[in-house]
C-alpha cells in the first residue's frame, strides 16, 4: 500500500476533503493523531482508490449445506443449540434465528439441522477470494463474510464499472453464494454500505461522508453492548455517531471505534493484508458417504482437474506432476500420480492422461475423499503452431506431438519405460551413450561423436555374458565361433572403476549369426558376449 | 481367344491386385535387387510389415537401417513437416545408439518404449502408429494374432506410418493381415530374404542378400 510521509496534524486538517461541517463537529484527526501518532495521514489514497465489498450473509448456510432440503444452521450458544441462520423454507415455516434447536424441530420436524462449522466457510471464503482474484490484484479477507477488493486499476480493463460489476455478481449466482455487493472509495465505507443492503457505488469521496451518514448503527457490526447504548442516547445512524463529540467518543467508548469511523471516512489510512492463494494447489473433495462408483469417481476427479485449471489460468502457469489421492475410511490412501511432458494446465490433456491411468488403478476399498496436489507451477510455455502453406486434400493433420505421444505412453506404461537415447564421448562401449526419460531430459542434445571406423554391433547385451569355450575358441549357443574380423583394442577408463582393457572381434557362428565378442588382455581371460550385429 | 480375356478383364467386377499396390510408391529399401521384387518398388508405407526371424542377429536390422535412416533425416515430401520419429517397442537387446549413428539415424528422434506385457506392447505400438509422429515403428511382440495385426494394420493406415512386426519363424503357418511378410534365413555369409506375401507382388527368394 502506498504511504506518504506523515504530515503534521494541523495541515492535514486543512487539507482533509470534508465538509465543513463535519469539521466543525468532529476535530477528527487532532484526536485521531493524538491517540495513533506513528499512523501517517494519508488523502490521496481516497481518491485514486476504489473498494468493492462482497458480504456474504448467508455464508454459514450456504457453505454448510449438504442437502437441498430445509436447512437451518446451528451454533453452540451457552450450552443450548441455538439456530444461527436458516433457509428460506425453514424460515417460511416459523424457524428464527436465536431459536433453540428443539423449538425449530418441533415447528419443522423434517428440518435437516447442520453444526456450523467455521473451517468449511473459512474454506468457501478462500475459494471465492482465489476466483475473485481474476477482477483485482488485491483482494483481502476482512471479516469472516466479508472480502474487500481494490478494482481501481481494474475498472478499465473490464470496460466500465457497472460491467465489472455484472460479471462479478454473474459468476456469484453461478457460485450459488448470496452476496451483498458495494463500491466506495474506502473499504470499511464500502463493507458498511454492503451490510447495510446499499446497492451504492460511490466514486467521489466528496459524496462518501453523505452516503455514510444515513447508514444504520447495525452495519458497522459493532458489539451488542455498544450499539443498545448508543440507541439509548438516541444515536442510530452513523451520522449521528459522526456528530458526537470526539473527546467524550473516546472517553466512553474507546479509541478504537473513532478509529473506526475516521477509517470509514478516509481521514485515515487503513492498510489491509492482501491475500494470497497458496501457490500450489492442493484441493479435498470430501464426499458424504462412501463411495465405490468408478464413473462417480473419475467425474470427481474432472471437477477438481477444472478447479486445477482455473488456478494455473488465473497465475498463467502450467504444472508438470500431480497427485490424486484417494481417501478410505481405513487403511492408507491410494495415490495416483501423473506426468505431463511440458508444463500443462488444460483439463481436459490432464483428463486424458487420468482416465488411461485410473484404468488400471486398484482401489482397495470404497473412497470417502478425493485430494488433488499438484505440483511445483512453472512459467506456462504455449506451443506454437506451424503456418500450413501446404494444405492438401488428404493429409490429415497430426493427432498429437511426440510429447503427447510420450506421456500417454509413460502414464499407461510406467516413467522408466519410454526412453530417448543419446550419445556419449566415450570409447568404452557401455559409456559411449546413454538413456533419458523424456519427461525430464527433454532438451537433450546428441553429441557430436567423431565417425568411428569400425563397425558397432547394432544390438547390445545389457551386461556381457560369458561364452563357453572348445580348445581356445569361443561357442555360442553350441556354434563354434569363427572370427572375421578384429581385434579392436579399447583400454580405457583407469581412471574410475571400470576400467577396460579388451580385444574386440567380430564373430561369425555356423547358424549366420554375427556376434560382437571380447577378450580381456590381463589375462588369458575368458570370451564374453557383448553384442549382435542384428 | 484375347478378345474374351480382354473382356473379362475390362469388367469391373474383375479386381486386380497388381494395380491396386502399384499406385504407390513404395520406400527404397537401400537394397535393389530387393526393391525389384516389392510392389511400388520398396517397401510398404502406411501398413504393416512382418519381419520373420528364427533368432535375432542374422542381419534383421540391418535390412531396415537405409529406410529408417532416411525416414529419420528426411523432411515428408508430402506434408513438408519435420521428419517423423522412430519407436523401438519391447526390443529384445538394447538398440545401441553409436551403430545407430553409424547407419545414418538421427537419435535425437528415437523413442524407445519397453512395455511390460503383450497387451501393453500392442497397445504401446497402436498408440505409436496412430498418432502421426512417428515415421516407423517396430515392435517385438511375443504373440500377434490375426485380430492384433489388423488393427496395427489400420492403425499404421491412419496416422501414415510404417510398422514393422518382428516375430519368430514358427509365426509363418498363421494367417496375417500384413502388407508385407519376409522370412530370413541366414546363407553362408550372407542373408536369403523369402518374400511369403506381398501385397500387390509375388511371393520370391532373394538370395546372398546382406
Amino acid at each position: 500500500m502506498k504511504q506518504r510521509a506523515c504530515k503534521p496534524p494541523a495541515l492535514a486538517r486543512v487539507a482533509a476533503p470534508t465538509s465543513p461541517v463535519v469539521q466543525q463537529n468532529l476535530p477528527f484527526v487532532e484526536q485521531a493523531a493524538a491517540v495513533k501518532t506513528k499512523q501517517p495521514v494519508l488523502h490521496r489514497q481516497v481518491a485514486d482508490r476504489l473498494w468493492f465489498c462482497v458480504w456474504l450473509p448467508q455464508l454459514p448456510l450456504e457453505a454448510n449445506r449438504s442437502s437441498e432440503a430445509a436447512t437451518a444452521i446451528v451454533e453452540e450458544q451457552h450450552g443450548i443449540h441455538r439456530i444461527l441462520l436458516a433457509d428460506a423454507e425453514a424460515s417460511a415455516a416459523g424457524v428464527m434465528p436465536g431459536q433453540a434447536a428443539n423449538a425449530a424441530l418441533a415447528l419443522l420436524p423434517t428440518l435437516q439441522l447442520e453444526e456450523r462449522s467455521l473451517l468449511r466457510e473459512q474454506q468457501a471464503l478462500e475459494g471465492l477470494a482465489s476466483w475473485l482474484e481474476r477482477f483485482s490484484s488485491f483482494v483481502s479477507i476482512a471479516d469472516h463474510d466479508v472480502l474487500v477488493l481494490e478494482i481501481a486499476g481494474s475498472v478499465r480493463l473490464f470496460g466500465g464499472l457497472q460491467e465489472l460489476r455484472q460479471k462479478m455478481s454473474q459468476g456469484l449466482r453461478e457460485l450459488a453464494l448470496t452476496a451483498a455487493l458495494a463500491i466506495a472509495p474506502t473499504p470499511l465505507a464500502a463493507t458498511w454500505m454492503a451490510r447495510a443492503g446499499r446497492r451504492v457505488c460511490i466514486r467521489d469521496d466528496r459524496n462518501l461522508a453523505a452516503a455514510l451518514r444515513k447508514l444504520p448503527l447495525s452495519c458497522m457490526d459493532w458489539p451488542a453492548g455498544l450499539c443498545e447504548t448508543l440507541t439509548g442516547m438516541g444515536v442510530t445512524t452513523v451520522g449521528d455517531c459522526l456528530r458526537l463529540p470526539r473527546e467524550g467518543f473516546t472517553r466512553r467508548f474507546g479509541t478504537e471505534y473513532l478509529l473506526q469511523l475516521d477509517r470509514a471516512l478516509g481521514h485515515l489510512p487503513d492498510p489491509r493484508n492482501s491475500w494470497r492463494a497458496p501457490e500450489r494447489f492442493c484441493v479435498d473433495y470430501e464426499m458424504t458417504e462412501e463411495q465405490t462408483d468408478r464413473e462417480l469417481l473419475l467425474n470427481i476427479c474432472r471437477e477438481l482437474l477444472l478447479s486445477h485449471e482455473q488456478f494455473l489460468l488465473a497465475r498463467q502457469l502450467g504444472t508438470q506432476r500431480m497427485c490424486f489421492s484417494f481417501f478410505h475410511f481405513k487403511g492408507p490412501a491410494t495415490e495416483l500420480r501423473l506426468g505431463c511432458a511440458r508444463a500443462e494446465r488444460s483439463a481436459a490433456r490432464w483428463f486424458e492422461l487420468l482416465g488411461i491411468r485410473f484404468e488400471q488403478l486398484a482401489l482397495p476399498g470404497p473412497v470417502i475423499a478425493v485430494r488433488l496436489r499438484s505440483g511445483m507451477a512453472q512459467p506456462l510455455q504455449a506451443e506454437s503452431g506451424t503456418l500450413s502453406f501446404h494444405d492438401k486434400p488428404g493429409v490429415t493433420a497430426r493427432r498429437f506431438s511426440i510429447t503427447q505421444l510420450a506421456e500417454r505412453l509413460i502414464a499407461r506404461i510406467g516413467d522408466q519405460s519410454v526412453q530417448a537415447a543419446s550419445m556419449v564421448a566415450e570409447h568404452r562401449p557401455d559409456y559411449a551413450w546413454r538413456s533419458h526419460s523424456l519427461l525430464a531430459d527433454w532438451s537433450g542434445t546428441t553429441l557430436d561423436t567423431p565417425e568411428q571406423s569400425v563397425q558397432r554391433p547394432l544390438w547390445m547385451l545389457p551386461e556381457p555374458t560369458l561364452l563357453p569355450a572348445d580348445s581356445g575358441y569361443p561357442v555360442h549357443q553350441g556354434c563354434r565361433l569363427r572370427l572375421i574380423d578384429g581385434p579392436e583394442r579399447l583400454e580405457t577408463g583407469w581412471w574410475d572403476e571400470d576400467g577396460i582393457s579388451r580385444d574386440y572381434y567380430m564373430a561369425a557362428g555356423t547358424d549366420g549369426r554375427r556376434l560382437w565378442i571380447f577378450r580381456n588382455r590381463n589375462r588369458t581371460s575368458s570370451w564374453y558376449l557383448h553384442g549382435y550385429f542384428g | 481367344m484375347s478378345s474374351s480375356l480382354d473382356k473379362i478383364l475390362t469388367n469391373p467386377r474383375v479386381w486386380r491386385g497388381r494395380d491396386q499396390a502399384g499406385r504407390r510408391a513404395g520406400l527404397a529399401s537401400g537394397y535393389p535387387e530387393l526393391d525389384r521384387h516389392l510392389p511400388g518398388g520398396g517397401w510398404p508405407r502406411e501398413s504393416l510389415t512382418e519381419v520373420l526371424t528364427e533368432y535375432y542377429g542374422i542381419g534383421e536390422l540391418r535390412l531396415l537401417m537405409p529406410a529408417l535412416a532416411r525416414l529419420s533425416t528426411e523432411t515428408s515430401t508430402q506434408d513438408f513437416t519435420e521428419p517423423g520419429w522412430i519407436a523401438w517397442v519391447a526390443p529384445p537387446f538394447q538398440p545401441y545408439p553409436p551403430a545407430l549413428q553409424q547407419c545414418g539415424i538421427d537419435l535425437s528422434r528415437m523413442l524407445i518404449v519397453r512395455p511390460r506385457d503383450d497387451s501393453e506392447i500392442l497397445w504401446s505400438a497402436e498408440q505409436a502408429l496412430s498418432s502421426g509422429t512417428c515415421a516407423a515403428v517396430l515392435l517385438w511382440p511375443s504373440i500377434l494374432d490375426d485380430q492384433a495385426g489388423r488393427r496395427l494394420q489400420l492403425a499404421a493406415e491412419k496416422g501414415h506410418s510404417w510398422a514393422i512386426a518382428f516375430r519368430p519363424l514358427a509365426a509363418r503357418r498363421q494367417p496375417s493381415a500384413a502388407a508385407l511378410r519376409l522370412e530370413l534365413h541366414p546363407d553362408g555369409q550372407a542373408t536369403r530374404v523369402h518374400i511369403l506375401k506381398s501385397r500387390g507382388g509375388r511371393p520370391a527368394v532373394i538370395t546372398q542378400l546382406l
